[in-house]
C-alpha cells in the first residue's frame, strides 16, 4: 500500500522527531559517559551525585535529604554498592549539565561580527544534524503501524529518513559544511585565540578530508554503489566466488576500519587530534568567545558528528545492520534472528565505537601540529591510496 | 629499519596504551564497590571513613595507662621543645600517686604546627598526635584544649568531629 503525500509527510516528520530525539538525548548521555569513562580509566569515580536542586543548594547530608535530588542521591549511594551499576551514579548530572547550558548568560563580544557570530553555531549544528537524513539505522521497515492507528494504519515506519542513491556523497558533502561553522565562528569572534584555533581546525579538517574520503572509497569500489543501505548490506553479506578475493576483502575492511576511524577522530576534532581546542595554547580554541546556548550548539555539533563517524564506520566496515563485522557474515550462516539485519546490532556497534572515542581520549596525548600534518599527508593518504588500488584489484578479480 | 617501519604501520604503542587504560577501566567497573572493595583511589569522605597513614599527625592527645591514670609526669620536656609554645603545664600533686600530676595541661591548637617534637621529646610515651583531622571550629576558644575546666576536651572529639558522618559502613 503506497502512502499518500500527506501520510508520507507525517511519517517523515515522525521519523525526523525520532532521529533528532535520539541524537539529542545521546549527546548529553555521551558527555556523562565521557566523564565516567575517563574517571574510571584514571582510577577515579567521576560524578557520583547531583548537588543542589533547581531552587538552590542543599543542606545537610547529601544522600538523606528529602528533596528530589536527595532521593536521587540516595539511589545513587545505594548503586555504589554494586560494582557494575556503580557507573550509573551521577546519571542525573546530564540533565543538570543541559539545564546549566540553557540558563547561562549569552554574551556576544562587543567587537564581534554579530550576524556571523550568531549564524556560525547554527551552521555547525545544522550541518551535523542534516547528515542523519542519509544514515540508515535499519534497512527496510522498523515496524508497521498497526491497523488501529488512525490515518497511518498499515504503513511502514522505516529505519531511515531517506534512501538516497547518492547517500554517501550527501553525508560527506554536508559533513564538510560543518567546518564553515567553526571557521566563521572563529573569525567572527574577533579574538586571536579563536582565530588560531579555527585556522588550525580548518587546515586539519581539510587535510583529513582527503584520506577520509579515500578510505570510504574502498567500500564504494567494492560494492559499486553510493546508496547507504545497499553499501552496508553488501559490505556485510557479499561473498565473492574466489576464496582469495573473499579473504582479501575481509582484510582490507579490517585495515580500512582503523584508517577510517583515525581519520574520523581528526575529522571530529577529537583527541588525539583536538589541536583546535588545545587548552594549553589556545584557551578553548574556536569557541573561546562563545557562551551558553551558542557554545552548546558547537558542543552538540561535535558530539553528533562523533555519532555520524561511528555510524559510518559501523555501517561500512563493522557489518552495519548485521551481526558480524568485516564481511564475515557472508561466510558464516547464522540462523533466525541472529542472521538477519536488525537495528540493535547497528546501535550496539555505534555505542561501542563511541566508547572507543572516549577510551582513546583517556589514553592518547595530543599530537603536535607538524606531527598531525605528517600523519595526514605522508602516511594516511598514501596508505589509503594503496588500499584503494587493492580494493580496485579485488573488484576486478571478483 | 624494517622493524621501525612496522612500528609505524602497525600502532603497537597505541595498542599498549589502550590495553593499560582498558585494564584500569575494567578493574574499576567490575570490582569497585563503595564500601568494602575500593579499586579506585577516591575516598567518598563525608560518607565513608578515611584510612590514614600510620604516621599521620593529627591533634595532640594525652595517653592514660591501664588504671585510667594520666601517664604524664610533668617533666616539661614538651613545653620546652615546642617551637610555637602551645603547651602550658602546671605541676601538681595527687593523692596516692608518687609521680607529679599535671593539674593543668593546656594545648592551644590554633598555633600548633603539628611538628610532633613534643611527642618525640616525651620520655614516658604519655602524649601522641592522634588521627583526628576534622579540626575546624567556629570559635577561637574551641581550639584550646585542656584536661580541666570548661575546655577539658583533650580526650574528646573536636567540635567538627561531633558532626562527622563517617561511621556508616
Amino acid at each position: 500500500m503506497m502512502p499518500t503525500l500527506t501520510q508520507y509527510l507525517v511519517i517523515s516528520l515522525l521519523q525526523i522527531v525520532v532521529v533528532l530525539g535520539f541524537v539529542m538525548t545521546l549527546v548529553p548521555l555521551l558527555t556523562f559517559a565521557e566523564r565516567k569513562v575517563i574517571a574510571y580509566v584514571q582510577v577515579r569515580l567521576g560524578a557520583t551525585r547531583v548537588a543542589g536542586g533547581l531552587w538552590g543548594a542543599q543542606q545537610g547530608r547529601l544522600h538523606q535529604s528529602r528533596t528530589v535530588t536527595g532521593g536521587l542521591n540516595g539511589l545513587m549511594w545505594f548503586l555504589g554498592r554494586v560494582p557494575v551499576f556503580s557507573i550509573l551514579r551521577g546519571l542525573p548530572m546530564f540533565i543538570a549539565d543541559a539545564l546549566k547550558l540553557l540558563t547561562k548568560e549569552d554574551i556576544v563580544p562587543a567587537s564581534a561580527d554579530k550576524a556571523v557570530f550568531v549564524l556560525s553555531p547554527a551552521l555547525a549544528l545544522v550541518a551535523a544534524f542534516t547528515v542523519f537524513a542519509a544514515i540508515s539505522f535499519a534497512p527496510g521497515a522498523l515496524f508497521v503501524f498497526p491497523k488501529a492507528v488512525p490515518f497511518l494504519g498499515g504503513l511502514p515506519f522505516n529505519g531511515f529518513l531517506t534512501d538516497l542513491n547518492v547517500g554517501l556523497l550527501f553525508i560527506l558533502g554536508i559533513a564538510s559544511v560543518g567546518v564553515y561553522g567553526i571557521v566563521l565562528g572563529a573569525w567572527a569572534s574577533n579574538s586571536k585565540y579563536p582565530l588560531l584555533g579555527g585556522l588550525r581546525s580548518a587546515a586539519q579538517i581539510v587535510s583529513y578530508e582527503v584520506p577520509l574520503t579515500l578510505s570510504l572509497l574502498v567500500p564504494v569500489v567494492l560494492t559499486g554503489s553510493l546508496n547507504f543501505n545497499e553499501m552496508s548490506t553488501r559490505m556485510a553479506t557479499d561473498v565473492p566466488a574466489n576464496g582469495m578475493v573473499a579473504i582479501g576483502r575481509t582484510l582490507i575492511m579490517f585495515v580500512g576500519f582503523f584508517v577510517y576511524t583515525t581519520c574520523g577522530f581528526a575529522e571530529t576534532n577529537r583527541t588525539p587530534f583536538d589541536l583546535a581546542e588545545a587548552e594549553t595554547e589556545l584557551v578553548a580554541g574556536f569557541h573561546t568567545e562563545y557562551t551558553g546556548m551558542k557554545f552548546s550548539f558547537f558542543f552538540l555539533a561535535e558530539y553528533s558528528s562523533m555519532i555520524t563517524v561511528s555510524a559510518l564506520a559501523s555501517a561500512f566496515f563493522l557489518g552495519g545492520h548485521h551481526l558480524l563485522p568485516f564481511g564475515i557474515q557472508g561466510f558464516v550462516h547464522l540462523s533466525g534472528w541472529w542472521g538477519g539485519p536488525h537495528i540493535i546490532f547497528f546501535l550496539f556497534k555505534i555505542f561501542t565505537l563511541l566508547f572507543v572515542f572516549l577510551w582513546v581520549r583517556a589514553t592518547l596525548p595530543r599530537y603536535r601540529y607538524d606531527q598531525l600534518m605528517n600523519v595526514g599527508w605522508k602516511f594516511l593518504i598514501p596508505y589509503t591510496l594503496i588500499m584503494f588500488v587493492i580494493a580496485a584489484l579485488l573488484r576486478y578479480a571478483a | 629499519m624494517a622493524s621501525s617501519l612496522l612500528r609505524t604501520l602497525i600502532p603497537f604503542d597505541i595498542y599498549g596504551g589502550m590495553k593499560l587504560t582498558g585494564k584500569y577501566f575494567g578493574k574499576v567497573l567490575l570490582q569497585s564497590n563503595r564500601g568494602t572493595k575500593r579499586t579506585h583511589i577516591v575516598v567518598e569522605y563525608p560518607e565513608t571513613p578515611v584510612t590514614l597513614m600510620p604516621r599521620y599527625r593529627g591533634r595532640l592527645q594525652m595517653i592514660k595507662d591501664e588504671q585510667g591514670e594520666i601517664k604524664c609526669v610533668c617533666c616539661l620536656a614538651c613545653e620546652k621543645i615546642c617551637p610555637t609554645q602551645v603547651i602550658t603545664i602546671e605541676k601538681g600533686k595527687k593523692e596516692g600517686r608518687k609521680t607529679p600530676y599535671p593539674t593543668r595541661y593546656d594545648f592551644e591548637m590554633e598555633r600548633c604546627i603539628f611538628c610532633e617534637f613534643c611527642v618525640e621529646s616525651c620520655g614516658f610515651d604519655s602524649i601522641i598526635l592522634n588521627h583526628q583531622f576534622e579540626l575546624a571550629a567556629y570559635n577561637r576558644e574551641d581550639f584550646s584544649h585542656g584536661t580541666e575546666g570548661v575546655f577539658q576536651n583533650m580526650y574528646d572529639l573536636t567540635p567538627v568531629g561531633h558532626y562527622s558522618v563517617a561511621s556508616e559502613e
